[in-house]
């Protein structure tokens, strides 16, 4: 009772706190955090050098780290990262050493008449799904900082123009998730004064009609209040060019790609640049459809230079043929080697600190 | 819309391109662990391709999911579609997360029902956002966004975007019906045809099930156990990497898949009945159309 009393007094006191948190450190443009999480994912898709993916994974939990002074304590954790890195990685490597029976230091031997797991387990083949194990629980790690310091509606102001009815649909539902939420408990509440008790299967017909029906009800009356507006009052778009073009541009992309990859041609590389480019003139095209102003724009600062600056050294240490770039594809087969570290590659990767400074 | 438009033939060719080409490539990308590991080792055996060409593959993916939206969402014109979705994305989304009367047993998950029936009766582009939205919106709000979402995205988009396959095989089942029973009263033919329709649907919720799940290995099996081992040994081929595949698949998520697929049957069979009714009911009701008119306004019903 004293618990709920004082409640809102101390939830003032944490939105003071917080406020003054935010007066200390704004929050980072949500196209820094972009440019950060995509070095992330392309870092991690790459490599499997245990050295890097350290470097990367420590990054990771400094910035978490950093961050979760400024962000809201109410925000739902599904798994802790560290629950899944110790699950994944154990899965991963004893799946790869019962499957996988290449390399040459033997731990022990089943016998052969075994299917699929009958042959040597290998040292080699428990590292390498270790590391494979690593790499996803970095992922999963990195997305769990994004979830928590960027907010939905700042992801949502990120969505390309080409893609406004899209991005319009998902503002309206995310909006909508509470009020279905409390509808729900109402509906429950309503089928218990009737003396109707939801659980199990049977019950689910009880719930979803009434929850349908309010739905589309509320969808009709949301549809008058968006055409009163004046809401696509200036006619369907007629020029399919931009769908025609970006169509055009994919072809090309995978035709190039495939040029590249299958037959090795020079052609393919050239073919790829000039699909990537239609593309783009094709979304750009589409998005100018939907012209619209910003009410309260994101300010870019001196601070998410220094973060999208971070995250493209990163990547680009990664992605470019600058560095030792083979130090970056480990395989410990056929025999267990040290790996090899380039320090400039791993100089690069602290590039990825650069959310933990400001 | 009524008389034809010089635009209509290039529409037309641009839908049908773009659903088929990048269903096409987004499902041999998603097949990529056994096909790639052939293709990028070159006469030398060396394998440094390999690792770009699956970053190469995941942007592939990508490109699939945004090109196919950027055609889909020319359903969601005009208030009331956009508003229409919104709201059932925004229910499909709760029941996702919310542990709303069906305890979920393995893989099971309320949210294929509304997905399969928004894509059956209002088309197969309404279901394929209805599907895609509903997870990109359940993990916006529980923060549970990750490198999984666009698959996620992309599978059960195809879940909504296939649905309307359904109707000529219940087309072609009712005429089959209705020439056996002919003498039956007429009275109970609109109940057994929706009987029929909801019975399809469910096989076809099932099926999904498994699917879906299949699907969903495919993005986590290169990490769980590397590409390297598939073309490591230069004797495996695509029979002994199926194979891997397989085993991978019956030990990790046999059971949870098959939770999701009894789970889809059984809702859709129950529910099925009353759920389409509410939906046509309202596809009925949304059938009009708002027009400027000079003077007073008017409400046409077309």
């Amino acid at each position: 009772m004293d618990d709920a009393m004082n409640a809102p007094a101390r939830a003032s006191e944490t939105r003071f706190l917080k406020e003054t948190w935010f007066r200390q450190r704004r929050p980072f443009h949500p196209l820094a955090w972009t440019a950060w999480i995509a070095a992330i994912v392309v870092i991690l898709t790459l490599t499997r050098n245990p050295f890097y993916l350290a470097l990367v994974i420590g990054a990771t939990a400094i910035v978490g780290w950093r961050t979760a002074a400024v962000t809201e304590g109410e925000q739902v954790v599904l798994l802790s990262p560290l629950r899944f890195g110790l699950v994944v990685v154990t899965t991963a490597a004893l799946f790869n050493m019962a499957m996988v029976h290449v390399g040459t230091t033997v731990i022990f031997t089943l016998p052969v008449w075994i299917p699929l797991l009958g042959g040597a387990w290998t040292l080699e083949a428990l590292v390498y799904g270790a590391l494979n194990g690593l790499a996803l629980a970095g992922l999963f790690a990195a997305f769990t900082v994004i979830n928590r310091v960027v907010p939905v509606r700042a992801l949502l102001r990120l969505t390309p123009r080409a893609f406004y009815p899209v991005a319009v649909v998902v503002s309206i539902a995310v909006t909508f998730v509470p009020t279905t939420i409390q509808q729900i408990q109402q509906i429950r509440e309503a089928q218990a004064v009737r003396g109707h008790r939801l659980r199990g299967v049977r019950s689910w017909l009880p719930l979803i009609v009434p929850l349908l029906e309010g739905g589309m009800e509320r969808s009709l009356q949301l549809a008058e209040a968006m055409v009163a507006r004046g809401f696509a009052s200036g006619g369907e778009a007629q020029d399919r060019w931009p769908q025609v073009l970006v169509l055009a541009g994919f072809v090309a992309i995978v035709a190039g790609w495939l040029l590249k990859l299958v037959w090795r041609q020079p052609l393919g590389g050239a073919l790829l640049g000039v699909g990537a480019v239609a593309l783009l003139v094709g979304l750009w095209r589409a998005g100018r459809r939907h012209p619209h102003t910003v009410y309260r724009p994101d300010l870019w600062h001196m601070r998410d230079w220094l973060v999208a600056a971070g995250a493209l050294l990163a990547m680009a240490a990664y992605m470019l043929p600058v560095f030792e770039r083979s130090t970056i594809f480990y395989y410990p087969y056929p025999a267990l080697s040290w790996p090899v570290f380039d320090w400039r590659i791993g100089l690069a990767t602290l590039g990825l600190l650069a959310p933990a400074l400001g | 819309m009524a008389h034809p438009q010089p635009g209509a033939a290039v529409k037309r060719v641009t839908t049908f391109g773009t659903y088929s080409l990048t269903s096409l490539v987004g499902i041999v990308a998603f097949l990529y662990p056994f096909w790639l590991p052939q293709l990028a080792q070159d006469a030398a055996g060396d394998l440094a391709h390999a690792g770009d060409s699956a970053l190469m593959v995941a942007v592939l993916v990508g490109l699939c999911f945004v090109v196919l939206l950027l055609e889909v969402q020319r359903e969601a014109v005009g208030a009331k579609s956009i508003a229409l979705l919104g709201v059932l994305v925004a229910i499909n989304a709760t029941l996702r997360f919310a542990e709303v009367a069906v305890p979920g047993p393995g893989g099971f998950s309320p949210i294929f029902p509304l997905i399969i029936f928004g894509g059956y009766v209002f088309g197969g582009g309404f279901g394929f956002l209805l599907g895609a939205l509903t997870l990109l919106v359940s993990a916006l709000v529980t923060g549970g966004v990750g490198p999984w979402l666009p698959y996620q995205m992309f599978t059960a988009g195809w879940v909504g975007l296939s649905a309307p396959l359904c109707r000529p095989v219940v087309r072609v089942l009712a005429g089959a019906g209705e020439g056996r029973q002919r003498e039956g009263e007429r009275g109970r033919q609109g109940d057994a045809a929706t009987r029929l329709e909801v019975w399809v649907l469910a096989i076809f919720a099932g099926y999904w099930g498994l699917l879906f799940g299949a699907i969903m290995n495919l993005w986590f099996w290169p990490f769980a156990v590397g590409p390297v081992q598939m073309h490591w040994a230069p004797g495996i081929g695509l029979g002994e990497t199926v194979q891997r595949y397989l085993v991978f698949y019956v030990v990790t998520s046999l059971v949870w898949d098959l939770a999701r697929a009894v789970g889809n049957f059984v809702l859709v069979a129950f529910a099925g009945a009353a759920i389409l009714r509410v939906l046509r009911r309202f596809q009925k009701r949304f059938d009009f159309a708002y027009q400027p008119a000079s003077g007073e306004a008017k409400w046409t019903t077309p």
